[in-house]
């Protein structure tokens, strides 16, 4: 699975990082980075409670 | 269809949440108002605040809105429901607005903006890199009262230890900390007579603006000069739009920090170290296994504190919530504590329930666009802070009633004794 982020909505509020820090991290330059290119099929919840908590739905599954 | 009324026509609501009267009660009395609400009248119109600071003759009343459910929809529509015109039940004054409320006060596309540029300071890493300091800040705190035996709590502990963090993290100096500090307890407290001590709450108001203005200018001057690896230098140093910040700009969002990074962990770790009190068998159950039982308990302790008691969004055009028809400019004031004791999510919430799993609590707000950009700063403050008390003052417990503020913004607790044996070995270091 793939993150999408919608650059043009995400705030950096980052309750993603709360959820999944090991997926998301919000860098000293304030944007959002996604640390795993391909996520495993075993962390679709995390990924999932990430995008449903996102505050601006910024974040995206991509199969 | 039923004609759509307009603010002046609208009926107020029976149940009085708008007099001083009511926010000079306890919480447990206030609850059994909001409880009345959510069950019966989950939306309802009230007749507005009356303050004595600044009267607004457009002020007709606000919408309550007290459920779990809905506080979280009017946080997540920003576009509908806005935070530019104030976040709190009063109108203020614009400049007090601008001057005080920095980007918690603001909407997107700006507020996108400003709240990006700290967003990094605050994430879960950097604090996890900044915890030993937290700890330090903490262990100091209790070093300092730990052969007293008697202290008042609030003043030299639960506003300490956030004053000393968020200090740290701006780039405040020892010599303007305890000034801020103080200083601060106005953005909520200008309506407390304790407080004011017979001072006019709008000018008090703003001789605080222009204290805290006058350290921030102070320090902007500082930071341009010589760079340091804090805040106050990433705002001198940010570009938004290729623009850098005003120096306005810089101190409204330096105000706050500054009240948000105090009064609200103030608060909590005060209504903490009551609830470990009032509730002997839920603290057995977190000392069994401190490390690993201390950051549920803590999201117990933020519910049952909810520092902040309320939000205002204001109405950015006509529309519905909850099945009322709502009209551009209302006032919508969301209330926090309510939405903590809604049955509809929280089993038995008028239980301290350290091991509550999961906590939807909305103490940190109802996860929009607003949602408290300091959270992981509180929890490991307030983590730092009981495990230090809890370990090395085993017995320390509150002893008679809190004096409680009577604000309607901040659950203020303006001073609370407790009592322990001091500690054998005198202060660790």
């Amino acid at each position: 699975m793939r993150i999408v982020v919608d650059r043009s909505r995400c705030s950096s509020i980052g309750l993603c990082e709360a959820t999944a820090p090991d997926i998301f991290e919000i860098g000293p330059d304030g944007a959002l980075h996604i640390l795993v290119e391909d996520v495993s099929a075993d962390r679709r919840t995390d990924l999932e409670q990430a995008c449903e908590n996102c505050p601006t739905q910024a974040l995206s599954i991509e199969d | 269809m039923t004609a759509i009324l307009t603010r002046a026509e609208r009926p107020y609501d029976p149940a009085d949440i708008s007099s001083s009267e009511f926010w000079a009660s306890s919480a447990r009395d206030r609850e059994k108002v909001f409880a009345e609400l959510r069950a019966h009248r989950p939306i309802s119109w009230h007749r507005p605040v009356k303050n004595g600071m600044f009267e607004d003759p457009n002020d007709q009343g606000f919408w309550a809105v007290v459920r779990h459910a809905d506080l979280v929809e009017v946080t997540r529509r920003p576009q509908d429901f806005l935070s530019g015109k104030g976040i709190t039940f009063e109108s203020l004054p614009p400049e007090a607005l601008d001057a005080a409320q920095g980007f918690i006060a603001m909407d997107p596309p700006r507020h996108t903006k400003i709240r990006r540029l700290m967003a990094a300071a605050f994430t879960p890493k950097q604090l996890a890199r900044i915890d030993d300091h937290i700890v330090a800040n903490a262990r100091r705190i209790v070093d300092d009262i730990a052969d007293k035996g008697e202290v008042d709590f609030v003043t030299e502990v639960a506003a300490l230890v956030p004053m000393h963090n968020i200090c740290d993290m701006v780039g405040i100096p020892e010599e303007h900390r305890r000034t801020i500090a103080y200083e601060s307890q106005f953005a909520d407290g200008w309506r407390d007579p304790r407080l004011l001590q017979g001072a006019d709450p709008l000018a008090r108001v703003f001789q605080t603006i222009a204290t805290v203005h006058g350290v921030a200018h102070e320090l902007i001057e500082a930071r341009r000069r010589k760079p340091e690896n804090d805040l106050m230098t990433a705002m001198v140093q940010a570009e938004v739009d290729g623009e850098r910040l005003t120096d306005d700009d810089i101190a409204s969002i330096f105000a706050l920090l500054i009240i948000a990074g105090n009064d609200t962990t103030r608060q909590s770790t005060s209504h903490g170290m009551k609830a470990l009190t009032d509730f002997p068998d839920q603290r057995a159950w977190l000392m069994e296994d401190i490390d690993a039982r201390m950051p549920v308990a803590i999201e117990e302790i933020v519910r049952w504190a909810t520092p902040i008691m309320t939000f205002r969004r204001t109405a950015a055009h006509d529309t519905e919530l909850g099945g009322h028809q709502i009209t551009e400019g209302d006032k919508v004031i969301m209330f926090y504590s309510s939405a903590n004791m809604d049955t509809e999510v929280f089993d038995h919430p008028e239980r301290l329930d350290l091991s509550r799993s999961p906590n939807k609590h909305v103490a940190f707000g109802g996860g929009g666009i607003h949602h408290c950009l300091g959270a992981q700063l509180a929890r490991r403050q307030l983590s730092a802070t009981f495990r230090e008390l809890l370990t090395r003052l085993p017995d320390i417990r509150v002893v008679g009633e809190p004096e409680l503020g009577n604000g309607n913004f901040f659950h203020t607790v303006m001073s609370m004794k407790v009592e322990f044996t001091p500690e054998k070995s005198g202060p660790r270091r």
